[in-house]
Order: structure tokens, then sequence, then C-alpha cells
């Protein structure tokens, strides 16, 4: 296959919307409190009731920067009820298949719109937003992946976005062994 | 609490160029181990060094949400518990791996008087290199 042809064929996931990912649980202080005490943040606002009633918000509120844990898959991969079972990352699959088996992540930009407080729900829907043409960088050769995950509360309003870019690639040494029997 | 302040900043007392106290982060596998799990991250190569070794890497590395994590966590150690994160924008760079110290470093880049949002561009680094760069925007009183 020609590069058009892949890159025809990177443009057909480009677009497609996936999700709703939904939530195990809803927000909730034992997660919240677990994950403070794991990154050291002591910020009262996420753990101190008392402090947090009296506090801008009201009330406890989880670090925005958790977003993404509320609609994690988890231990067992299995995604929580009612989620869209197709997984929006697809297009690793076909990059792998074509001989780019390598992932990094390269950039994650989160917006926050407001906190979330335990008793929200959260769940997200995502889509690829754009693949790069065929770049080349000190790691190897490949493509940027970017992805928009939109995360909305109970009463579908949203709550926050994210872009996450990926570079699906091919380690820069393997190039050299292609077709030379290395 | 540790960070010290229970008191937030006010936009009037913050200034673009203003740099923020350094702050050092012992890389363990106990903090990568614990904050992978915490943030439900249960993929291999963040807590099974052998599983992370057969994939090519020397030991196992902090996961992404952990590093998103530890930057908002300094910029609201230095801002006060009532700064509003707006948003964490990261790039990240070399992995964080048992053994090393990432120094996360902030400066103020800009201050917008009418939303009283802050601009501060963060680098965490360890011996490898950069580990994040990026830039957050928080809302002060």
């Amino acid at each position: 296959m020609n590069e058009q042809d892949v890159e025809r064929e990177l443009q057909q996931y480009v677009g497609l919307p996936c999700g709703p990912y939904n939530s195990w649980e809803e927000v909730n202080a034992p997660m919240i409190r677990h994950l403070c005490e794991a990154l050291g943040d002591r910020n009262p606002v996420y753990t101190d009731p008392v402090f947090a009633a009296q506090s801008v918000h009201g009330g406890l509120v989880a670090p925005p920067t958790m977003l993404q844990v509320w609609t994690m898959r988890g231990n067992t991969s299995e995604r929580a009820p009612g989620s869209d079972e197709r997984d929006s990352f697809a297009v690793i699959d076909y990059l792998r298949s074509i001989g780019y088996p390598a992932v990094v992540a390269v950039n994650c930009e989160q917006t926050y719109y407001r906190y979330l407080r335990p008793g929200d729900r959260v769940h997200h829907v995502s889509r690829i937003e754009s693949i790069s043409p065929r770049k080349t960088t000190a790691l190897g050769t490949g493509y940027f992946v970017t992805e928009l995950a939109e995360f909305f509360d109970q009463h579908s309003d949203k709550v926050a976005d994210m872009r996450f870019r990926v570079f699906l690639y091919r380690a820069a040494d393997r190039d050299h062994d292609n077709g030379k029997g290395a | 609490m540790s960070a010290g302040r229970t008191r937030t900043r006010t936009f009037a007392e913050v200034q673009a160029g203003e740099e923020l106290p350094p702050l050092a982060i012992d890389v363990t596998t106990r903090l990568i181990v614990t904050a992978a799990i915490a943030t439900r991250d249960f993929q291999d190569v963040h807590h099974d060094k052998d599983a992370a070794q057969a994939l090519g890497s020397p030991d196992i590395f902090m996961n992404i949400l952990t590093t998103n994590g530890l930057v908002g966590r300094y910029v609201t150690d230095w801002a006060g518990p009532e700064a509003l994160l707006r948003s964490v924008k990261i790039r990240l760079g070399a992995p964080n791996y048992p053994g090393d110290t990432m120094v996360l470093a902030g400066k103020v880049t800009a201050a917008d008087a009418a939303e009283r949002v802050v601009q501060i561009e963060v680098e965490g680094r360890n011996r490898l290199g950069p580990h994040v760069t990026g830039s957050v925007a928080v809302v002060l009183p």
C-alpha cells in the first residue's frame, strides 16, 4: 500500500464519534483521598470537609486533574455499564497492523469548565480529531494522532475537554532493517 | 498542611515574571505504583518491573495521570487552596523512573486582570531531561 492509500485509510478514523464512556462510580471522597495521598496533595478543598464547606467551592471537590479517573476501565478492562464497546483509538490497531507498533504520548491538554463534586456522575465521548501526515522524529517515523475527549456530568453539561496526542511509530533503527534481513 | 498555605494568593499579589519556588518530587516505586492505582491505570508498565523490562523499558515508569496530578498540585501548593485550575496543558518528555528526582519549576508568564487568570509555565526535569513541560491557567481571588 502506498503512502497515499495509507493516509486515505487513516482519514476514515477521523471524526468518528465514540462513546459514551460511563463511570463505574460517582465522584466520591474515598477515591479523591486515595489519589491526594498518593500525590502528596494536601489541598484541603479536596479532603477537609470543614475547610471545603467554607471555601469558594462550598464543599468538597475533586482535583480537576483527576478528570480521566472517573471513566477509566480499571483492573478488569471492563467498561462501565452502558458504555460504547468500541475503542476510540482503533486507529492504533490499524497502524500496528501496517508496521507502526510503538506508541508514545506526546501532549495532554485539559480545560476545566467546573469542579466536580462528590455525587457527580461523569461520562465522556471521544473522537479522533486529526491525524498528521507521516512524520519522522528522533524516535522514528509515524503519525501524530489527536483525540478530543469531552466530559459531561449527569445533566449532560460539559465539565471538561481533553486533547490527547500520541505518536504511533516505527522506531528509527528499524527503518534501516527493512528488507535487509538484519 | 505540608504545602503550608491555607490562604490563597490574590490576583493583585501575583505579577508576570514571578517564579514559583521549585518542588522536588522523589520518584519512588511507591509513588509510581500508588498513584497509578489511585488513578485506576492498571497497565503493567506502571507497577510490574518485569513486564516493563520485557517491553524494553529499564523499569516501571510514571503514568500520565500522575504527572497531571503533580503539575496541578505544584501550582495549587503555590497559589493556595482556593485557586481554581482552568487548564493544565502538558507535553511529555523523558520518563520518570524509580530512583530519580523530578524538580518542578514554574514562572508566571501572563496575568489577565479582567478574568483574574494567571498563566504559569511549568517544567519538571529529571536526570534524563524534561519529563514534562506545559502551561497551567489558574483563577485567583
